[in-house]
């Protein structure tokens, strides 16, 4: 499986390739943001490792770019205690961040959390399963969402985290669940990554239709509405 | 000279107010001097207007253009026969000039022009005889007397120079007493204000900067105008270059201090991603040492963590993601933590009141800074950390431990970064040092106040008061 890390910190990129490669990855490094984001668009990838600060185009340049024409999973890397950077890489459509300095079993979780989606979908691609509710169309094999016949175009994440509202609609799911089946890792306390996504999906399917799809049950997670 | 006597007295009392006293004491002075000074010249110069009548020696041109007009009239009278009253009615004199005749012997007078009877030329009477001077009195000047001889006897000459407008002291002697008084207090009254607040306005600048800056704001300078050479304006100029200085320097530390940490995390983030490759590959024997790596990698990374929440806190440059929301539910997320702490040390959580109201804030940070207070009061406590929440018009969250409590003196050290105790600098609890700054600090950005106090009985009180902007009651 091919990743891209796209980090200024050659040494960092040595030892994370040499880690990640024992763990039966493939992995290619970009030291500057034109680089890495060329790369990115030049090859799928089955996720890229993205830094924020960035020599030429910053990370969150080299992101809003790859977002116009592709939705390969990106986990940005963050600086710890830079909120603002998180929030708004996940605004911009990352998938996931982890703070710097990491922990390698923490990132190995992540990049897991993240590909194991793929693999899941290779593997039942054949079947042909689709569910339809309130307008929303959740096609499970081509792992796509669609509003009034119109395709969403949804991050990986976001996709999953749709899927997952609507597949056990009408129960609410937690935001801990969520995160633990979409990210593959527990809610931090006052985490807002999931809101954030959310917010996201919202946004992607208003732009289609008006009515209200997902509903924030206060203190208990969200809910997919099943309409008439 | 009264003012310190009447100042004692309660209802001068703001007088005494620290923030105007100087001023008053020197506005008190000024204008006491000024009217004693106004008063003794209006004393003095009502002596002298009594009697508005002077006169004083008549010399020059005037006493000889007179002393012509006389012998014209003398030459005109002999030559021409002519009268008196002729002469001096002629358009060609009176054109010009009024002129009155007074006769030696008989009350005879005459004029040249006829002349409004509230100027009474009767005083002119008294001046027979006299050498020729100029008579000043409220409505006209008289200028003679010089005798003149003629047919129908002897008399003498005055020139009169009505005043049109009345000159300006007379004016003034003319203004009701309680009017004059009135001016002379209002223009010492404006005169002193203008005086003393052009001394004190300097001081009070001076005073509000200092205040400003003693409480971190470090923009803050003296409004001192630089065209003002006096002492005070050599003081301001120099308070506000040393304020410079001190900016220069506090924001030079911050910045170093950020990047400092900034950059010790890249060699971290390799050092913990190193340890991982090695703890994959090492012997059984060695894993322990690795493990012992990682720990302290991660107890360096906490620490840079918070010198950069502390000094981007001090520095304010910590941008807060406001959300509004219930207290109660910040405080029982961090409570539920402290819990599981508490019972791994055998101590006991009590809670008192509740904290259900809505609150702008941070989350995180208030959240933090909870913790932090929690979790030193856990570490210090010997049995039980008492909780007590209170909310009206603010939000007070006390924050007890049983423990040895904190010498008076170091109270106000325990905020510091990297203040502890006792030297010993035990790093056992696997505490930075820090806790207390970002408690501190991330409470004064929201609007609030830490204070520390001791219990009675032992043990320190960390009491963090957060103020509920008003439209929050309404939700």
């Amino acid at each position: 499986m091919k990743l891209l890390m796209i980090d200024d910190d050659t040494g960092l990129c040595e030892l994370l390739s040499e880690y990640l490669s024992a763990q039966g990855f493939s992995i290619q490094t970009a030291h500057d943001g034109q680089q890495g984001l060329e790369l990115a668009l030049q090859n799928d990838y089955a996720l890229i490792l993205l830094d924020v600060m960035l020599p030429s185009i910053d990370g969150f340049e080299v992101l809003k770019q790859l977002r116009q024409s592709k939705l390969t999973p990106v986990i940005m890397l963050t600086a710890k205690g830079e909120d603002f950077d998180r929030i708004f890489g996940l605004e911009l459509g990352a998938d996931d961040y982890i703070a710097k300095p990491f922990n390698h079993r923490e990132l190995l979780a992540r990049v897991k959390a993240i590909t194991r989606r793929i693999e899941h979908i290779n593997s039942v691609s054949n079947s042909n399963k689709k569910r339809c509710l309130n307008g929303i169309t959740i096609n499970f094999s081509a792992r796509e969402a669609s509003v009034n016949d119109t395709t969403l175009t949804l991050t990986g994440t976001e996709y999953e985290i749709l899927a997952l509202l609507v597949k056990h609609a009408p129960d609410v799911i937690s935001k801990e669940q969520i995160s633990e089946d979409v990210l593959g890792r527990r809610l931090a306390s006052f985490d807002r990554s999931i809101d954030m996504h959310v917010s996201n999906i919202r946004k992607k399917i208003a732009e289609h239709s008006a009515g209200e799809k997902i509903k924030t049950i206060r203190g208990a997670g969200y809910v997919f509405i099943q309409g008439e | 000279m009264s003012l310190s006597k009447e100042s004692k007295l309660p209802r001068f009392s703001w007088l005494r107010h620290p923030k105007h006293y100087l001023f008053f004491k020197v506005f008190a002075w000024f204008w006491l001097t000024i009217i004693g000074t106004f008063t003794a010249l209006f004393f003095l110069s009502n002596i002298s207007l009594i009697n508005a009548i002077s006169h004083e020696p008549l010399q020059g041109p005037m006493a000889k253009n007179l002393e012509y007009l006389s012998r014209v009239i003398e030459r005109s009278a002999h030559k021409h026969a002519l009268s008196i009253n002729d002469i001096i009615t002629h358009p060609r004199l009176s054109k010009r000039k009024m002129l009155y005749l007074n006769s030696q012997n008989s009350d005879t007078t005459f004029i040249s022009k006829s002349i409004d009877n509230t100027i009474d030329l009767s005083l002119l009477n008294f001046t027979k005889g006299m050498p020729p001077q100029v008579i000043f009195t409220e409505y006209y000047q008289a200028f003679g007397p010089v005798r003149v001889s003629v047919p129908q006897g002897e008399f003498e000459l005055y020139e009169i120079d009505i005043n049109h407008k009345r000159p300006l002291f007379i004016r003034l002697k003319l203004l009701p007493a309680w009017l004059k008084i009135s001016i002379a207090v209002i223009a010492s009254l404006a005169l002193s204000f203008l005086f003393s607040r052009n001394l004190i306005a300097p001081i009070n600048s001076l005073k509000q900067a200092a205040i400003r800056l003693s409480s971190g704001d470090l923009s803050a300078r003296a409004a001192i105008s630089s065209q003002r050479k006096d002492e005070l304006g050599i003081l301001g100029r120099d308070f506000n270059r040393m304020a410079d200085q001190l900016e220069q320097l506090l924001s030079a530390q911050k910045r170093l201090l950020a990047d400092i940490s900034h950059e010790l995390r890249s060699p971290l983030t390799r050092l913990k991603m190193a340890t991982g490759l090695a703890q994959m590959q090492a012997s059984e024997a060695s894993q322990s040492y690795l493990l012992r790596i990682e720990k302290e990698a991660n107890q360096l990374d906490k620490m840079i963590a918070d010198v950069l929440q502390v000094s981007r806190l001090e520095a304010n440059s910590q941008p807060l993601s406001l959300q509004t929301q219930s207290l109660q539910v910040i405080v029982d997320h961090v409570i539920n933590d402290a819990q599981f702490e508490a019972k791994q040390h055998n101590k006991m959580l009590l809670i008192q009141g509740d904290a259900q109201v809505n609150i702008e804030c941070d989350e995180m940070l208030i959240a933090s800074a909870l913790e932090n207070i929690l979790r030193n009061a856990i570490k210090y406590a010997q049995h039980t950390i008492s909780i007590t929440l209170k909310h009206s018009d603010t939000i007070t969250i006390q924050i007890c431990d049983d423990g040895p409590g904190v010498p008076a003196a170091q109270l106000d050290k325990l905020c510091e970064p990297f203040f502890r105790q006792s030297d010993a600098r035990d790093r056992v609890s696997g505490g930075t040092g820090l806790g207390l700054a970002i408690a501190k600090n991330a409470v004064i950005a929201h609007g609030g106040d830490l204070a520390l106090s001791n219990k009675d009985l032992g043990g320190l009180c960390v009491e963090v008061s957060l103020p509920i902007q008003k439209r929050n009651h309404v939700l």
